[in-house]
């Protein structure tokens, strides 16, 4: 009985969790402009998602955003994380805190706060995206540098001195011994990075060029707009995304899946 | 010729880019929240703010939207977390990562979702504005509320488990005085994903129909009214908010880790 | 006027990727500070679609900057059924007007001329843009951001030229309105009036859109309708400052506003812009104190949404401006819902927008004056002035006359009664077609459906007794400005002294629960120390 319970909680908590983005799945593949109104099986959701330049241009926008910011943030993040990690304490200790205020700050606080130095004590307009991609740098950077960090602690630290006393010189050295020990971490803060970005509404808002829109952006001002056919495109949009989240998720349990299975095997091997 | 450098020079770009983009505009925010238009120091927008009983009848409103939200996102996620974490189900990591899906989902999308949803059942969703926004911040936060306790339930070790129990601890004793206080740590980085969002996330209550701001909403308004100062004072008293949330649960690194942690 | 609408989903998102045109050798330009992630970036966006034009540098094009409204130009492109079949001829946008303007200018003054449009989605944007250094030539902000600009010596005046009648070429000082023509001459700011700096482009009131099947016209003859029980919840509101404010004066002044000795005033006009101008202390206060009645009993704060609540019956009146309201009646008449529109007892707001020329953008340039000069009268031919508003929604200021009647007969096509109607109604708009001309008068009535004494038209075309009951909304200086602004921001925040007792109770556990949190995990914190300590 008492299990049942259990599982009966998961199953129910999961069921709200899911109601709503399930019911507008169905709903998306209806010509009905509102949940609860009977529709006819119809794809035009679809059709106006993929054909109306404005909702392209911005699922463009936000994709080469997260790419580039990630990719940015990233390389910054890393080279944070491995001069900070050979660094004094004290030198360590303070990066780490300064890491820390955006990740635990609030992101209105953190859009507007970079909004504020940048366009109105800089003067830099927002029109040439240079608030933008640094709102969304700064939003990611502190979470690749701790997502690297750690990696460098679990590296065997003499690989890399015996790299130099082979002859090796120190970017060489950091580039083919150190880089490939902590690229998990380094990939794991790049995902990180684009989750990030992909999720962010406030930075953008408050950084984004006027003509601009990201889909969160985008979304928010298609709620305040009176367009209906917008408004249930976004339906399919919410659908894909949905679809492609669970295929990920789905692809990333079988890997994780397949290393179990191999670590169990040469376990099996070794015993 | 040989580029020489030592490793910790490579901090350089990362050091001078906190510097200019995450110290800078805190000093800046300061600066602008102690001076007004015309430039000259003033206290008059932390005065403002204090004796206005609006800006802080604001304050009051987003502290306890904060509050329900979180101790009803922890009443939801912490049984979760806790069944996850005691399942011998084979599909366990299949489950888990259910319950972190929706968070690579833009939270305008699936607010857009939930208000579909809660149209349909109310009608008209502005005739419970408090009830919504709190339904509305529980389904956003969820996720991250649940992940956190889960790691750290997981992390437990069980032998102190089967020694109450060897000891005479009935079940509730046992979890009571031993499972309990030691998920706390996760407990405290799930509250600090959620409660301060929670006080700033003025899309969810736009979305769904509360006209009444909370402090995001302050910071969003000052902001389209092109009062930098306002707006600077209402983002420091954010920060001060949190500087007190780290000094009462210590341990910023670790929670900030397990954050870190959850999303992928 | 349906079908136009239909296409403007359409058109609107043609324009939103020409934006991004223009936003573009910006983003050429930072390239180089952000380095190779920017390359990806750029990439990407340019995978989108967009592409840079191969700019003429040639020195003998004018460069015409301008930046209007978005949605508030005719973007041609329209369906052949959508043509206006009038007796002065068939009227059909193929172009957008400004590219239509860059032949016509060629062909009339013979130089060529190219027209960079861009658009601004709030005049507060508008003044941002300006502010950090955007430059344009000839820009369309409502009355109160050119009082603004004005004030602030952004603007320079038209030349004389511009106002001579007797040339045909001056479009617009021949076509517009006597009534419009009259408030430009008479209204000032600074001494300086209207006339010199702004020409007309739109004009309209607001009022409140309801569904007469719900809500009797009694009940939204008052702006306090806002705020009326009945209404709960049912009922949205603007959400700016400026219409709310408004709205707000006229409720909490309703009396006064409406009493008999006030309206019978010889100064009557005056007065009443006065009162609807009022930014006393206590006044704000007692808007602020509204408003906060208005806040909790209507169902949004809406900037666009309005509308589609409206025409979806979500709420049954909505406080709107008259050309949005007409699109919205229309919208609503496809699904066969009747709104009306109504315009409160107390006031209405009278509101323009206009063309004024920017001297950061002009500098001195008299060829580049005379272009927008041309382009403003260009604008202003009748025909084009009808493209506009059959794109649009909104009412032109433009009434026609010496170079075509096209503008009349539209109203005729547009509202006119079919033979077989049975109910019928003589509308008058003379005061808009021929204002002091009395001789002419006659011309200027129309037979209409009953009905459309309480639509569209009412909402296009307010009749006179509605405008002697309209004011205009000054610019205020930066103290009361700011002093509304912050009112404004009051207003959507929650009151402590209205908070109810369980929400102090409720505040008092929450100390007291997290008091006892933080001695408890104190303890415990001590606790492992020791423990720490004594396994050393």
């Amino acid at each position: 009985m008492k299990k049942y319970l259990g599982t009966l909680i998961v199953v129910l908590v999961l069921l709200l969790v899911y109601a709503p983005i399930l019911i507008l799945t169905v709903y998306s593949f209806t010509d009905a402009t509102s949940i609860g109104f009977a529709g006819h099986f119809s794809v035009h959701n679809y059709v106006t998602l993929f054909t109306t330049p404005e909702l392209a241009d911005m699922i463009w926008g936000t994709v080469a955003l997260a790419l580039g910011a990630a990719f940015l943030a990233t390389i910054l993040g890393t080279l944070g994380a491995i001069g900070s990690f050979y660094a004094k304490h004290k030198w360590q200790s303070a990066i780490n805190l300064v890491n820390q205020i955006p990740v635990i700050n609030a992101d209105v606080v953190t859009g507007f706060s970079i909004c504020i130095l940048l366009v109105a004590v800089f003067g830099i307009s927002k029109d040439t995206y240079i608030p933008l991609v640094i709102g969304h740098v700064t939003l990611c950077a502190p979470f690749v540098y701790l997502s690297v960090l750690p990696k460098l602690g679990q590296m065997d630290p003499s690989i890399y001195e015996a790299a130099l006393d082979l002859g090796a010189s120190p970017s060489y050295a950091l580039r083919k011994v150190v880089l490939p020990q902590i690229m998990s971490g380094v990939l794991s803060g790049f995902a990180m990075a684009i989750t990030l970005s992909l999720d962010d509404y406030f930075v953008a808002t408050y950084t984004k060029p006027a003509t601009f829109d990201t889909i969160s952006t985008y979304v928010v001002n298609a709620t305040r707009g009176s367009q209906t056919e917008i408004k249930t495109a976004l339906w399919a949009l919410s659908t894909i995304i949905f679809l492609i989240v669970l295929a990920v998720a789905l692809m990333m349990n079988r890997m994780q899946g397949r290393t179990d299975n191999e670590r169990r095997a040469k376990a099996a091997e070794r015993a | 010729m040989k580029v020489t450098f030592s490793r910790r020079q490579l901090a350089i770009p990362y050091v001078i880019y906190l510097l200019i983009f995450v110290v800078a505009p805190l000093v800046v925010i300061v600066s602008y929240a102690f001076t007004n238009g015309d430039g000259r120091p003033t206290l008059q927008n932390l005065i403002g703010f204090f004796t206005n009983p609006n800006t802080l009848g604001t304050l009051v409103y987003s502290l306890l939207l904060a509050l329900v939200t979180t101790v009803i996102c922890l009443l939801i996620a912490y049984p979760v977390a806790f069944v996850l974490s005691q399942s011998k189900w084979k599909a366990r990591s299949v489950v888990v990562m259910l319950f972190v899906m929706p968070m690579w989902i833009n939270f305008t999308l699936r607010i857009t979702a939930l208000k579909e949803i809660l149209t349909a059942i109310e009608g008209n969703l502005a005739f419970h504005p408090f009830f919504n926004s709190v339904i509305g911040m529980t389904y956003d936060f969820l996720p991250f509320m649940i992940l956190p306790i889960y790691t750290q339930l997981t992390r437990l070790d069980h032998s102190l488990v089967e020694a109450a129990a060897d000891l005479g601890a009935n079940p509730v004793q046992t979890f009571l005085r031993i499972t309990l206080p030691l998920s706390v740590p996760g407990i405290i980085s799930a509250v600090s994903m959620v409660f301060l969002p929670a006080m700033t996330n003025y899309v969810v209550l736009d979305m769904l129909y509360n006209s009444t701001y909370i402090m995001g909403s302050l910071i969003g308004s000052y902001f389209s009214a092109y009062d930098w100062h306002g707006g600077s004072m209402i983002s420091l008293l954010m920060l001060l908010m949190i500087c007190l949330f780290t000094l009462v649960t210590r341990g910023t690194e670790e929670s900030a880790q397990v954050r870190g942690g959850t999303i992928v | 006027m349906k079908q136009a609408k239909g296409g403007r989903l359409e058109t609107g998102m043609k324009k939103a990727s020409k934006n991004r045109q223009t936003g573009l050798p910006h983003r050429v330009t930072c390239l180089g500070a952000l380095g190779l992630a920017f390359l990806m970036f750029v990439g990407a966006i340019y995978g989108t679609g967009v592409h840079i034009d191969a700019k003429s540098t040639k020195e003998d094009v004018i460069t015409l900057r301008v930046c209007n409204w978005e949605e508030y130009m005719d973007l041609g492109d329209w369906d052949e059924e959508e043509t206006i079949d009038l007796e002065s001829g068939d009227i059909y946008g193929e172009r957008a007007l400004y590219q239509e303007f860059e032949d016509w200018y060629y062909e009339h003054y013979g130089k060529r001329v190219k027209v960079e449009y861009s658009c601004f989605g709030t005049n507060e944007e508008l003044y941002n843009m300006l502010t950090l250094g955007d430059e344009f030539d000839l820009v369309c902000p409502s009355e109160y951001m050119i009082m603004k600009l004005l004030a602030e010596d952004w603007l320079v005046p038209y030349s004389e030229d511009f106002y001579d009648e007797s040339n045909p070429a001056n479009y617009y000082i021949r076509n517009v309105s006597p009534y419009i023509r009259n408030v430009f001459e008479t209204n000032e700011i600074g001494g300086i009036y209207w006339n010199q700096y702004a020409a007309g482009y739109m004009w309209g009131i607001t009022g409140l859109l309801y569904n007469p099947e719900e809500v009797s016209e009694e009940q939204v003859s008052t702006w306090a309708a806002l705020s009326d029980p009945e209404l709960f919840r049912q009922v949205t509101i603007k959400d700016n400052v400026r219409d709310a404010f408004f709205a707000a004066v006229g409720a909490v002044k309703s009396k006064e506003l409406t009493s008999q000795a006030f309206v019978s005033d010889p100064d009557y006009p005056e007065h009443l812009a006065d009162e609807m101008n009022d930014v006393s202390a206590e006044n704000i206060a007692r808007v602020l104190d509204y408003l906060q009645d208005v806040k909790d009993n209507v169902y949004s704060f809406e900037t666009d949404s309005g509308k589609a609540d409206m025409v979806t019956g979500k709420v049954l009146a909505n406080l709107q401006w008259s050309g949005d309201a007409v699109y919205a009646m229309d919208q609503a008449e496809e699904d066969e819902l009747y709104l009306n529109f109504s315009v409160p007892k107390e006031c209405t707001n009278l509101w323009f927008d206009g063309w004024v020329m920017l001297k950061n953008g002009i500098a001195g340039d008299a060829d580049k004056q005379q272009a927008a000069e041309a382009f403003v009268n260009f604008l202003s031919i009748p025909e084009n002035a009808v493209r506009n508003m059959y794109y649009i929604g909104y009412t032109s200021v433009i009434a026609g006359g010496e170079d075509g009647d096209e503008v009349w007969e539209y109203l005729d096509w547009t509202y006119g009664a079919e033979e077989e109607e049975e109910e019928i109604a003589t509308y008058d708009v003379s005061y808009f077609f021929a204002g002091g001309q009395p001789e002419a008068e006659e011309t200027y009535l129309l037979t209409v459906p009953e009905e459309q004494t309480r639509r569209q038209l009412y909402a296009q075309y307010p009749q006179e007794e509605v405008m002697e009951r309209s004011a205009i909304m000054r610019y205020f200086d930066a103290e009361a400005n700011a002093a509304i602004n912050q009112m404004w921001i009051s207003v959507r925040c929650y009151n402590i002294l209205d908070m109810p007792t369980w929400g102090w109770i409720l505040v008092v556990l929450a100390v007291f629960a997290i008091t006892v949190f933080l001695i408890y995990s104190r303890r415990e914190r001590s606790y492992e120390i020791k423990e720490k300590k004594q396994s050393i």
